[in-house]
């Protein structure tokens, strides 16, 4: 097979399919992904199928496993705190998504322009997103405390009233959502910012040239050729946002109540506080398919607004 | 001109949340409790408290947990990039991007669903008072990003360098390992890099699979929230030390984090 | 503090010759023999405050005394019982010796096996010292650690009875006094409460899980009962009503905002920031209050039992135990370690440093270890009239953990307005199936 010439030239593209030579086809690649898949194989799929089996019994921990088949899927819906955790999980991946998603896109575009320390700027700008976060909600608990937390203190300032933030129900997921903005509008700020940077200048050369307000650039040029972008972004923070476990366990354990319970908090307290495993697993699945609904309800609106892109644009 | 000055309070909004968040938990570190408990906050005290940070790594065996995240993080990036990397060219050279999808899913499912199935084979394994559950758990987190990363950037190398070494008689593996590999460089310092941060980061394994010696940072710092209230300073040094490598990495590596994921890896969905 | 430690060595010793003489002619008791594991190390797995570091903090005693080298772990509670629980279930735990919280784990570890019966050992004289024997433990603490058989799977170690903190200076300012019953407490919490000057009438457990066992204390003095014979659960009925809707006024209308996120740390900190006149929680809580590099309120709070209620005047107790797993392979050294540490030396430095009570009456009774009790007397006061009217604090069921969450919830959310009965009603639809499919498996 290696010592098989080409029997004509196939176009130089890139990074697309294996060269076609004479009919012989790709598998010999196999060998290189292997050894992944055997990981794979091991830490992802095996625990997949563990899961989906374990989710058919009823098994506490200490006791041994007893089939029940969909029992557990059919006690979901009747199950209020986890319907309570749908929602809240609901709620919180939203505003999670939204908020990033147009600060990123502004913070993009102001890094867009050129101008001194932008890179040290830049690099301060995205330490959130890399900081441990379990580190980071330990100090935002401290902020957030009533009586002693800076937050409170800086409202006072400028003339607000003092908030209960992580104490109170109706506040609780709002606060927990800010930490998580703060956490993780730079990842969006950085994947549009690489979107910007792909668009080519002819076109705001020319626009600029017409007399095109700044305004009106970003409007019809740049924000149609950074859509794409814009749906990764919210993809990737869908996806987070949902599973999102360490800031709200560190922060509110799920509380107060049961009031910023999401549905991966809920899961935590099944399976290893009441050690349910079996019911835990079901709601491994259910969450799983969630997701993957969202996702692909996500897909959908991509698809439909790309046929209203620019037609022809790169 | 009124656009720079413009320019210049848009930088101050954005960057302010981010620098002053840390500058105030670097504050929090270095104070005595009495002036963490104080209202007015306290920004600079009068009295600076190193004693805080001594604290924390006289706290019993904060160096071995330190040693226990570089050991698990180190080998669970080793070993992604060793699997993840080729198996990327692979995948990226198939076409095959349905078997994305299985990086998809590893995104997807939260993170404590694999805690059970693998806690019951380590535990079968005999594995579990050592490091290497940790580690190889690690490795759903790890592996998933070298692949997922590796796949976009092979995706948009110029083909033409591997296709004349193949013409020339190359094997694959030799395309691979000469020409591909090289080219490659920048992603892979960006796949080592995330998945590095990612897996120092890591806080959920952590808490149900640590024990007393194999316990890693992010679980070490949360347990500090200790019994007698108002230990903030501790907590807040604890805090910082533990964040302080991901946050030095940031800093040096931004480019490469930037350039990485503003160019190859960010592929059309 | 006198070192009990070589004296009883030398005691034991001593004994032995006279003992051999064997007064009533039965054979002569032999002496327990510390020495015998020596050169074997014992992993302990506890829970963190003081009673946990109280014994890290002596473990080179009880290594000179029986040659036992001892690795002890102080883990905070929530992780210390998942972890515990996680190990037990794998049947091979890396600890010889569990630090048990009756209240939450005795039936689900009585259900499950997993602590080695430890009655052999005790009626052992090669392992148990004469002085340690069963009817030497309180009433409180035979039910804790005996299982249905009368077996004693854990030695009973510290009770934790809950009183009333209060701070005298704030009740003199404003002419209050000393509330004897739970109208009369919240009557006084409101004259108390002063939110200008960041003065609150009431601190307590607000956070879920957490407060049950503040919420239990009421519920027993409004007369109610946790199970009925049946082993259905009533927490729901008029009595947890009116409990609740205490709890509601206390916490809301006098108590520092936030506290639906309190667990004992934050009340506590509000105690001893001066910024509360009352806190119901723990009795030992007392050495970080008296502590002056941690509290600005040194000397200046009493200690009180817990006002009555229309039906009776409880303290709710829990209580802290000390076993050993079945699957250990080295019980009769972690036996010698779980003794010791329900031994008088410790038993009197878990009571003189006010972070627990021994279970065992001798200790509690002894003069000497009275008066060197650290605390101020009132404390002490408040600990022996509280055993006079303790009452479990939660139900013996194996779902406490669910219990305390779902019900706990329901409480917290009274805190932001909702209706206690409504909440009570949904919380219990919620755990009646769990609590039934527990005793069903």
């Amino acid at each position: 097979m290696s010592g098989i010439a080409a029997s004509e030239q196939t176009p130089a593209r890139s990074g697309t399919a294996a060269p076609d030579i004479g009919g012989w086809q790709p598998p010999s690649y196999w060998p290189f992904v292997v050894p992944a898949l055997i990981v794979v194989l091991a830490v992802i799929i095996f625990p997949w199928a563990y899961t989906i089996w374990m989710s058919l019994h009823e098994w506490k921990v200490g006791s041994p496993p007893t089939f029940v088949g969909l029992a557990n899927y059919i006690r979901l819906p009747s199950d209020t705190r986890f319907v309570e955790s749908v929602w809240h999980t609901l709620v919180y991946t939203l505003l999670s998504v939204a908020l990033p998603l147009l600060l990123g896109t502004l913070a993009a575009v102001v890094f867009h322009t050129k101008f001194p320390m932008r890179g040290f700027l830049r690099g301060l700008f995205i330490l959130p997103m890399m900081a441990t976060p379990v580190a980071i909600a330990l100090v935002w608990t401290m902020m957030f405390h009533p009586q002693l937390g800076i937050l409170n203190y800086l409202l006072s300032l400028i003339g607000l009233p003092p908030q209960l933030w992580v104490f109170h129900p109706a506040t609780v997921i709002p606060s927990l959502v800010l930490v998580e903005t703060w956490q993780w509008t730079p990842l969006v700020m950085l994947i549009v910012l690489g979107g910007l940077a792909a668009i080519p200048a002819e076109p705001y050369e020319s626009a600029l040239i017409d007399g095109a307000t700044r305004w009106q650039v970003f409007r019809y040029i740049s924000l149609p050729l950074i859509m794409p972008f814009l749906f990764i972004a919210a993809m990737i923070r869908m996806i987070d946002a949902v599973k999102s476990f360490d800031i709200i366990f560190a922060i509110t354990q799920g509380g107060p109540g049961t009031a910023s319970e999401t549905i991966n908090l809920y899961l935590y307290s099944v399976a290893f506080v009441y050690y349910d495993v079996g019911y835990a697993s079901a709601i491994v699945v259910v969450f799983f398919a969630l997701i993957v609904a969202l996702a692909g309800a996500l897909l959908r609106l991509r698809q439909t607004t790309h046929w209203n892109d620019a037609g022809g644009v790169a | 001109m009124l656009g720079n000055i413009g320019l210049g309070f848009a930088l101050l909004v954005i960057v302010s949340p981010a620098a002053l968040f840390f500058l105030w938990m670097l504050s929090l570190s270095i104070k005595f409790e009495v002036d963490n408990a104080s209202y007015p906050p306290v920004f600079i005290p009068e009295h600076f408290n190193w004693g805080n940070y001594a604290a924390v790594f006289g706290s019993n065996r904060f160096t071995t947990y330190f040693a226990n995240s570089l050991i698990v993080t180190g080998a669970a990036t080793a070993f992604a990039l060793l699997v993840g990397v080729p198996a990327g060219y692979g995948l990226a050279r198939m076409r095959a991007h349905k078997a994305a999808v299985v990086v998809l899913i590893a995104r997807i499912t939260p993170g404590l669903s694999y805690l059970i199935p693998l806690f019951l084979l380590f535990q079968w394994l005999g594995l579990l008072g050592t490091l290497w559950p940790q580690i190889i758990i690690h490795l759903v987190v790890t592996v998933p990003i070298v692949i997922w990363i590796m796949i976009g950037y092979f995706e948009t190398t110029p083909m033409e360098l591997e296709e004349s070494a193949l013409i020339d008689g190359a094997t694959r593996w030799q395309v691979f390992r000469y020409v591909a590999l090289p080219i490659a460089r920048p992603g892979i310092a960006v796949a080592f890099i995330l998945a590095v941060i990612f897996s120092w980061n890591n806080f959920v394994f952590g808490i149900v699979l640590a024990g007393r010696e194999t316990r890693t940072l992010p679980v070490a710092v949360y347990n500090m929230i200790s019994f007698d209230q108002l230990s903030w300073g501790p907590l807040a040094a604890a805090a910082l030390i533990v964040t302080l490598p991901v946050l030095l990495l940031t800093v040096f590596a931004q480019r490469q984090i930037v350039a990485g994921l503003t160019a190859g890896a960010v592929k059309g969905g | 503090m006198a070192h009990f430690g070589p004296t009883r060595r030398s005691l034991l010793q001593g004994t032995l010759a006279t003992t051999a003489l064997g007064l009533t002619g039965f054979p002569a008791r032999a002496d327990v023999q510390w020495k015998k594991y020596a050169g074997t190390t014992i992993e302990a797995n506890l829970v963190k405050g003081p009673r946990g570091e109280l014994l890290q903090k002596y473990a080179s005693e009880f290594t000179e005394l029986t040659g036992i080298k001892v690795e002890s772990e102080v883990i905070p509670e929530q992780q210390q019982r998942q972890k515990a629980v996680i190990e037990l279930t794998s049947g091979k735990p890396s600890f010889d010796v569990i630090h048990v919280s009756y209240h939450v784990q005795k039936r689900q570890f009585e259900k499950a096996g997993w602590l080695a019966d430890l009655t052999a050992f005790m009626k052992d004289p090669n392992l148990t010292a004469p002085d340690l024997t069963v009817d030497d433990f309180s009433a409180g603490g035979r039910q804790f650690a005996e299982n249905d058989k009368g077996e004693m799977h854990s030695l009973p170690w510290s009770v934790d009875y809950f009183i009333l903190y209060w701070n005298k200076e704030l009740f003199a300012k404003k002419g209050v006094t000393l509330p004897k019953t739970l109208d009369e407490m919240a009557v006084a919490a409101e004259k108390l409460n002063d939110p200008a000057n960041g003065i609150y009438g009431f601190t307590g457990r607000g956070l879920r899980n957490a407060n049950m066992t503040l919420w239990t204390n009421f519920f027993l003095d409004y007369g109610g009962e946790f199970l009925d014979d049946k082993g259905n659960i009533l927490t729901d009925g008029p009595e947890a009503i009116e409990a609740t809707k205490l709890y509601q006024r206390l916490l809301t209308k006098t108590a520092p905002p936030g506290v639906a996120g309190f667990n004992w740390m934050e009340s506590m900190a509000s105690l001893t920031q001066g910024r509360a006149a009352m806190w119901i929680d723990g009795v030992g809580w007392a050495p970080p209050i008296e502590d002056p590099n941690a509290s600005r309120v040194v000397g200046k709070i009493g200690y009180a039992l817990v006002p009555a209620g229309p039906k009776g005047q409880y303290s709710a107790a829990y209580g802290d135990g000390i076993g050993i797993p079945q699957a250990s392979t080295k019980k009769e050294a972690a036996y010698l370690y779980c003794q010791w540490a329900v031994s008088k030396t410790m038993g009197a430095r878990l009571l003189q440093s006010g972070g627990g009570v021994p279970f065992r009456n001798s200790i509690l009774n002894d003069e000497s270890v009275r008066k060197g009790v650290k605390m101020p007397p009132e404390w002490l006061d408040s600990v022996i009239g509280s055993a006079k009217i303790s009452k479990l604090g939660l139900p013996v069921i194996v779902p406490v953990a669910e219990f305390r969450d779902i019900v706990g919830a329901a409480l917290t959310a009274t805190l932001s307005g909702a209706d206690p009965e409504a909440e009570l009603k949904k919380a219990h639809a919620q755990f009646r199936p769990i609590l039934e499919r527990s005793e069903k498996s």
